[in-house]
């Protein structure tokens, strides 16, 4: 009985004290296999604690397993990054918020296109977080700021400047212009209604009689147009064949008009009309002997 | 008037003041009783199996149940935008921290401490102690002592059982019934965790084992004649015990606190 009473005690306090040491190990280093130490400097770390998770381009690598404040005043933040994964050289660390209460995770961003990658151990260069709520509180109140500049002014232009009584103004005349163009538009209508009135006593007084014989008289034209229209078709007509004929036919107009010889002729004939003229002027006893007797 | 309210004040006084004396002198029995080292390290032993090897049972199950609780309840009480991590982060703050040790030790309070208590009032009333004494033999050190000593041992192994119980209850219960992932429980178990904080919560077990057996065992060992002398030792034990981890519970946050943070 006392044999047992012993081993069962022994065995009970010996696997919880494997229980609480494994435990405890695991949660504080990851377990016995923690990956290597990478080391990251920041100025500012408000709310980071061990065992915040550090993402390499959103992906889980790791854990914050320490963070230390150095006597310089900046905080030395020791990651435990799996041993799978390899942070790229390039790659820069920055503290960033994981979700809106307050928790904080480390953000490995890397550089595009880069095959090379930090020793285990390295110092990871600081990058530029995201906004953090504080930031955005700060741009939120500028902001606000702004709006309020904004406001002022409005109130200075339209309350204090009397910009709001000028608007009441010009709201009222445009009131008084409206009534006065529909007094207007009333008294133009009174008006077209009555040109109406008088265009359909002028339209019914007209006598039918006298239309229909306008027409007629129109008509008669109309075919006396046509008539004098195809008269002329015809006269152009003939012109056009005697053109024709002038043009290409063997006729002495045609010859005349076409024919280059008879124009060498003629031009001749000219000449030597031109010549016997001044041959008369010149010797007129020549040709004419005058004689009474 | 006034002389009724002193005298009332003053025999509240001396009774406190009686109290706190006779665990005292318990308490200087009990030290002296570490030199009688034939009697106490054997039943020692045996009231380490009956404390806690048969306590392991009662305290997974309640712990189960208590760690599968407090996540279900964390994951539906998180505001929108809050991280799921947290879940882990606040299920483990509330087990390890507070919840696995005093639960554990409340329970522990029904099932050692009152049967302790009966044990013990009940060797009192037919008169065993009476007998050990005429023996020659130490009562408190065949009764209080190993008693004590068991506790001290294994309400912090119980304790740790319990929070591991806990935590892993709380992981099944998140992914089996809510939309909790393993790795985001893992994720908020980590998140601020120091290993302090798993000895803060054994401090806390062994002030509270500490408390149970030392006030459990007085209790048996001043109970009154009879039955009903025995289930009044047994009431008022469970009651001061109880008060008592409590009251320790407290002066444990305020003492190491500071020390917990990350």
């Amino acid at each position: 009985m006392k044999r047992r009473d012993e081993v069962l005690v022994g065995l009970m306090l010996i696997l919880t004290v494997i229980i609480g040491v494994a435990g405890t190990v695991w949660l504080a280093r990851g377990g016995l296999a923690t990956g290597y130490p990478m080391y990251a400097l920041f100025p500012w770390g408000a709310g980071l604690k061990n065992g915040q998770p550090v993402l390499l381009a959103g992906v889980n690598v790791g854990f914050v397993r320490k963070v230390e404040l150095v006597p310089n005043g900046t905080l030395l933040v020791t990651l435990s990054v799996k041993k799978e994964y390899e942070i790229p050289d390039g790659t820069t660390a920055a503290v960033e918020p994981n979700g809106i209460f307050g928790d904080q995770l480390i953000a490995l961003s890397p550089k595009l296109a880069v095959t090379t990658y930090m020793a285990h151990g390295d110092t990871i260069p600081t990058g530029k977080g995201s906004a953090t709520t504080g930031e955005v509180l700060t741009k939120a109140d500028s902001v606000a700021g702004e709006v309020q500049t904004l406001a002022a002014a409005i109130r200075a232009e339209f309350v204090t400047g009397g910009g709001l009584a000028d608007i009441r103004k010009a709201i009222a005349e445009l009131s008084t212009l409206t009534a006065q163009l529909g007094t207007i538009a009333a008294d133009q209508s009174r008006e077209l209604s009555t040109t109406q009135r008088q265009l359909r006593s002028t339209l019914a007084s007209v006598d039918s009689s006298v239309v229909d014989s306008t027409l007629r008289a129109f008509r008669t034209s109309s075919a006396n147009l046509a008539q004098l229209t195809r008269d002329l078709e015809q006269t152009r007509t003939q012109v056009s064949s005697i053109l024709s004929k002038v043009d290409s036919g063997p006729g002495t107009a045609a010859k005349f008009l076409n024919d280059p010889a008879v124009y060498a002729r003629v031009d001749s004939l000219l000449l030597r009309l031109d010549e016997l003229v001044a041959d008369v002027k010149a010797n007129p006893r020549r040709y004419i002997n005058l004689r009474v007797f | 008037m006034l002389e009724t309210t002193w005298r009332a004040m003053h025999g509240a006084v001396r009774t406190t003041l009686t109290g706190v004396g006779v665990y005292g002198y318990y308490l200087r029995d009990i030290i002296r009783s570490a030199r009688e080292v034939d009697t106490w390290p054997r039943e020692t032993i045996r009231q380490m199996r009956v404390i806690g090897v048969e306590s392991v049972l009662l305290t997974i199950i309640v712990a189960g149940f208590l760690g599968g609780v407090t996540a279900f309840q964390t994951r539906f009480q998180l505001f929108p935008g809050v991280q799921v991590s947290a879940v882990g982060l606040i299920t483990r703050q509330s087990i390890v921290l507070e919840l696995g040790p005093l639960l554990t030790a409340l329970v522990l309070t029904g099932r050692v401490g009152a049967r302790m208590t009966a044990e013990i009032g009940t060797m009192r009333v037919t008169e065993q102690i009476d007998a050990l004494e005429t023996l020659a033999y130490d009562p408190v050190a065949f009764l209080s002592l190993p008693r004590i000593l068991a506790a001290l041992v294994m309400l912090p192994a119980l304790t740790m059982l319990a929070n591991t119980a806990a935590l892993v209850s709380a992981w099944l219960t998140l992914i089996l019934a809510t939309d909790v992932r393993t790795v985001d429980y893992v994720e908020g178990l980590r998140i601020a965790f120091t290993p302090f904080q798993v000895i803060y919560s054994l401090i806390k077990a062994t002030c509270f084992g500490a408390a149970i057996a030392f006030v459990c065992s007085y209790q048996g060992y001043i109970a009154k004649a009879g039955a009903e002398g025995v289930g009044q030792a047994t009431a008022t034990a469970v009651v001061i015990t109880s008060v008592a981890i409590l009251t320790l519970d407290a002066i444990v946050a305020a003492i190491f606190a500071p020390f917990v943070q990350a």
